[in-house]
């Protein structure tokens, strides 16, 4: 079993050869029978509604194994060859009973995605279960495969009472996600046959932006003034700075140099003559970069650090606006702000934002 | 109860969405590979060439020090080199060990070193479809029921490995589901066995080229001694007006059963031999299939239905009594009564025989047959030629003629052994006046010179004489050992006419078979020391024999010779009239019915696992409380008896130590670790005292 040597490589998504031969139209009608017959549902049990069953190419290979067989069996007039191909058949008549029974009763939950960012790998966390009888070793699943559409696969060799598993996801721009149908498979018993299913677990996922490593910029606000941003830059002890010296604890994090935290160089406190902070914000006019998106990264990659160092702070995207708190539930609302932020308002990013927008509506068009 | 609870192992993998193909075969999967190579393998050996069977054996060492870890892969560059010459190889020797041999050898090879460089799940499928191929091929030469039952292990075997692909469990478990899969297959395979057409051979295949068994078609003098050191089977027939006979009893007398093989008509002084003419009507016989027209037949009345079951001889020739004729497909009537198989009897094969024993053969004889069958070699045995003189002077009729010739053999102190002297260049002189001694061969051979030199057609035919009848099945078996010839002599107005010269002399061997007029220590046993024929002197041992030959029979019958007409006679006997949408019902019925049998065993009706006895019962009594107003909600088992105590005690005190006494068992058997003897305790007390608290409330 080899482990994937490089975490961060991106997996480029291969999609099926006769995938481009299939109209978009098709595609898309084929998506809205499959949201009919198996609606998206956080909980998903695969039943005969749920579960297509057709031959391999190695199923497709015994045919013609059969038929060759017979053909022996019928040129040298030899009723046991000839036997032979119809054992043959008739076990692919079993196997088709067999595959359905390894799906069938398969129960899938979609567990709360760990947090992405964009440009990284993802990981959406399954629970399965099965509500079958343990006194019969052949009756547990075997040889669950499990892959969003074009994406790499999971195989779990055998589902027992519960099992967890995280199907992965090759990096996507930032923004609100939605991963599309997960498909389960299987070739149990003989490989003759592949027994699958599209499970939509509704999955809702929002990709923060991608952290860009900057220096803390924050912009400060003028305490009689509270409903306008002072676009002045606050200079960090311009007059009363004198030097930095090492963090003690139960030092107020208000003064720990973060950038040279974030340089590396360890925790160290700013001595100010007056050591009073102030609150602080984040704006996004204030960020300095070639584009948006870089600007969003870079304000990405702040809210961590000020949340790390459980830093009072505000965003300001614009018009939208989060009041100065701290804290994980503040970072994560402050993460999504950014992740949402819609760039149409201003001038349209080349790269990412068609690639955007395809994949939140990729339930659709999966085949 | 109580679970293992088994940590599941996941996989993923980088460069592949979705299929398996580049995944790492499983050691249980090379075990299973291992398993399968010898398997499917050795039933071959008869028909691999030497190096054959070497190559095969160096990679599947190989491939045991792979699965011990010992060595690595080969090289691919050595594999496919190997390959490449094994073909060319193979290629040469084609002609020289026969097509299908080479195709054997060839697809042995193929399996083998596709086993040795096997590195990902397709090598192993390939090497599984192979592997059933091999299968069939075994099947070719082994037609026994123990042999079917032999090849259908291997096939459950070969099965074996792709279930280890896709089931990570021990190997035990594998084969046991292996077993399931392939018997659960059965009933449906069988149906379609009956049911499924049987089409005649679409084309000509290359057969097996092995040593011929059996008559041949040249006969020296000695030959037919040499068959009757052997014990082997040659052929059984069934006749059908014997088989639903209850009596049991051989009903056509040993005497009638001359089964035709060949007829020799050409004798160059040596060797008997077919004449050129019915050489060339058997090679003509596939383009030209002209069967022969029963319109000669006379007498129909005394038709013989039977079928006959012809062990491999690698030959051609087929056996029937007197004019037969046969509607089996691949199976001609030929111009001097026989029957002939279009193909080489390179396996057991069966097919059905009409014979008119009362019929005159030939009545009219066209003037080449006349020729030949008067023709003799020049200057060759005077003294016999003197001696056909004096009988065609002495007798102008040539049916009296040839019944003096008849009554010579026996009036002359004429001998039967199997073991004669030698004889000198003029075979028939030395015979008749200085040995006076042989067998069939011989004295057919006299008889048919003296006729021709007297100018009655005459010839040799060879073939076997008798059989052993089994009462248990009401067949005869006929042995190698039963190898015969006679003489056919041609009569106006009588056509060919049997006269059988050994019968004058021998008349035990005619009358009662070979077994009345020979040992078989003396004979078939001589050279075959472990036959079953040996036990035929102990009486339940024989009777075990015969019990076990014609469970063989009816397999050969009903299995091997499962052709139209059974088919058909088995299809009216379940649907009556046949037709096809009779048939199409019957598939849909027995389809669905084993679908759901399978599905029952498979589980599938089995999803929500079946509530364990003992939570059942004590949640009837849970309901019954709760009837009476205690409800138990999300109450413990513990508490909820110490609040059923409480409530019930001061009115029914015996119910509330029942329920104390239940609730303390049921606790037991859910929640302690317990030995199997305690289980068992625990239960058997538990239920007492639900029947009790059942009775209470």
């Amino acid at each position: 079993m080899k482990s994937s040597a490089d975490p961060q490589a991106h997996y480029r998504p291969k999609p099926k050869w006769y995938s481009r031969f299939i109209p978009k139209r098709i595609k898309q009608r084929w998506g809205r029978w499959l949201n009919k017959r198996i609606p998206p549902n956080k909980l998903v049990t695969l039943t005969h509604k749920s579960i297509f069953i057709l031959p391999s190419g190695f199923g497709l290979a015994w045919f013609v194994l059969i038929g060759v067989l017979y053909l022996f069996g019928t040129n040298y007039q030899n009723n046991l060859v000839i036997g032979l191909s119809l054992l043959l058949a008739s076990v692919l008549h079993t196997c088709i009973i067999y595959s359905y029974k390894n799906l069938a009763g398969l129960t899938l939950t979609s567990q709360v995605p760990p947090e992405t960012h964009a440009n990284q790998n993802m990981a959406f966390p399954v629970s399965l279960s099965s509500k079958i009888n343990k006194n019969n070793s052949h009756t547990s699943h075997q040889q669950i495969c499990l892959n969003f559409a074009e994406q790499r696969h999971i195989r779990l060799t055998e589902v027992g009472e519960s099992t967890h598993a995280t199907i992965a996801f090759s990096p996507q721009a930032r923004g609100e996600f939605n991963p599309g149908r997960i498909q389960v498979s299987s070739n149990f018993p003989l490989g003759l046959f592949r027994a699958w299913s599209y499970v939509d677990l509704d999955i809702n996922h929002i990709i923060y932006a991608e952290p860009l490593n900057t220096q803390v910029s924050l912009t400060s606000l003028d305490d009689d003034n509270t409903s306008e941003f002072d676009h002045g830059k606050l200079q960090p002890g311009v007059d009363d700075y004198k030097g930095l010296k090492t963090y003690v604890e139960g030092e107020s994090l208000k003064q720990v140099a973060w950038k040279q935290w974030a340089q590396g160089r360890g925790m160290l406190t700013k001595e100010f003559a007056q050591p009073e902070g102030k609150p602080v914000w984040l704006s996004l006019d204030d960020t300095q970069g070639t584009n948006i998106e870089q600007k969003l990264s870079k304000l990405a990659w702040q809210v961590n650090a000020l949340s790390q160092s459980q830093q009072i702070f505000g965003l300001a995207l614009h018009q939208d606006v989060i009041e100065q708190d701290s804290g994980e539930a503040h970072r994560k609302q402050c993460q999504q702000l950014i992740a949402l932020f819609v760039k149409s308002k201003f001038a349209k990013p080349k790269h990412s934002h068609s690639k955007n927008s395809k994949s939140n509506d990729r339930g659709a068009d999966e085949i | 109860m109580r679970f293992k609870k088994s940590a599941p192992q996941t996989t993923s993998s980088n460069d592949s969405f979705n299929d398996d193909f580049n995944e790492n075969i499983s050691r249980n999967t090379l075990f299973w590979l291992l398993l399968t190579n010898v398997l499917v393998l050795s039933p071959l050996y008869q028909d691999a060439t030497l190096w054959s069977i070497g190559i095969c054996a160096i990679c599947f060492v190989w491939r045991v020090g792979i699965y011990l870890g010992k060595v690595a892969a080969p090289p691919k560059l050595l594999v496919t080199s190997l390959a490449i010459g094994a073909a060319a190889t193979l290629a040469l020797v084609a002609k020289e060990i026969g097509m299908l041999n080479a195709l054997v050898n060839l697809l042995l090879l193929g399996y083998a070193l596709k086993y040795i460089e096997m590195r990902q799940i397709r090598d192993v499928k390939v090497v599984v479809l192979v592997g059933y191929f091999l299968i069939a091929f075994a099947l070719l030469e082994r037609q026994g029921m123990l042999d079917a039952v032999h090849l259908l292990f291997v096939c459950v075997i070969n099965a074996c490995v792709l279930i280890s692909v896709y089931q990570h469990s021990s190997k035990k478990v594998n084969l046991s589901f292996g077993f399931k899969v392939f018997l659960q297959s059965l009933p449906l395979a069988l149906l379609l066995f009956v049911v499924f057409p049987r089409l005649p051979p679409l084309w000509l295949a290359p057969s097996m080229k092995n040593a011929t068994t059996g008559i041949s078609d040249e006969i020296s003098l000695g030959d037919i001694s040499k068959l009757t050191r052997s014990p082997s089977l040659a052929f059984r027939v069934g006749f059908d007006n014997e088989v639903n006979n209850t009596t049991k009893q051989q009903l056509i007398a040993n005497e009638q059963l001359y089964w035709r093989a060949l007829v020799m008509e050409s004798y160059d002084g040596q060797t008997w031999k077919q004449a050129n003419l019915r050489k060339n009507e058997q090679r003509s016989a596939y383009g030209n299939r002209s069967q022969r027209h029963d319109s000669q037949v006379v007498d129909k009345s005394s038709a013989l239905n039977y079928q006959v079951i012809t062990e491999p001889t690698y030959q051609k020739w087929l056996f029937g009594l007197d004019q037969s004729f046969s509607e089996t497909e691949q199976v001609v009537e030929l111009a001097d009564l026989r029957l002939f198989s279009l193909r080489n009897i390179d396996q057991r094969f069966s097919y059905r025989v009409t014979s008119f024993p009362n019929s005159s053969l030939e009545e009219q004889l066209p003037p080449l047959t006349k020729r030949i069958n008067l023709s003799l070699p020049k200057d060759t045995n005077p003294k016999a030629h003197a001696l056909a003189q004096q009988f065609a002077t002495d007798y102008p009729i040539p049916r009296d003629r040839i019944a003096a010739m008849m009554r010579y053999f026996n009036q002359q102190s004429f001998y039967y052994t199997l073991s004669p002297p030698a004889i000198g260049s003029n075979q028939v002189d030395d015979f008749l006046f200085e040995n006076q001694a042989g067998f069939c061969s011989h004295y057919a051979s006299a008889l048919v010179f003296m006729a021709r030199s007297s100018g009655i057609p005459a010839r040799m035919v060879a073939g076997y004489q008798g059989g052993e009848y089994n009462p248990k099945a009401g067949y005869y078996s006929v042995y190698q050992y039963m190898a015969h010839a006679w003489t056919e002599v041609w009569l106006e107005g009588l056509g060919w006419v049997r006269f059988d010269p050994t019968a004058m002399i021998a008349p035990d061997r005619i009358l009662d078979g070979f077994d009345a007029m020979f040992t078989g220590e003396d004979s078939y046993l001589q050279d075959s020391p472990f036959t079953s024929l040996r036990v035929k002197e102990i009486p339940w041992l024989n009777d075990i024999r015969l019990q076990l030959a014609s469970l063989d029979f009816y397999w050969s019958v009903w299995v091997l010779g499962f052709d139209e007409e059974r088919q058909l006679q088995v299809l009216s006997e379940l649907l009556g009239e046949v037709n096809t949408s009779k048939i199409i019902i019957l598939m849909i019925i027995s389809f669905s019915i084993i679908a759901l049998v399978i599905a029952y065993y498979a589980g599938v009706f089995n999803l929500s696992p079946k509530q364990d006895p003992i939570i059942k019962r004590y949640n009837l009594i849970c309901n019954k409380l709760a009837n009476k107003g205690y409800q138990r909600e999300t109450m413990p088992p513990q508490a909820f008896a110490t609040f059923i105590h409480q409530a019930v005690h001061q009115e029914q005190p015996q119910l509330a130590a029942d329920f104390d006494k239940m609730t303390e068992h049921f606790i037991a058997l859910q929640y302690q670790p317990l030995s199997d003897k305690q289980i068992e305790q625990h239960q058997t007390l538990f239920k007492r005292y639900f029947r009790k608290v059942k009775m209470g409330l």
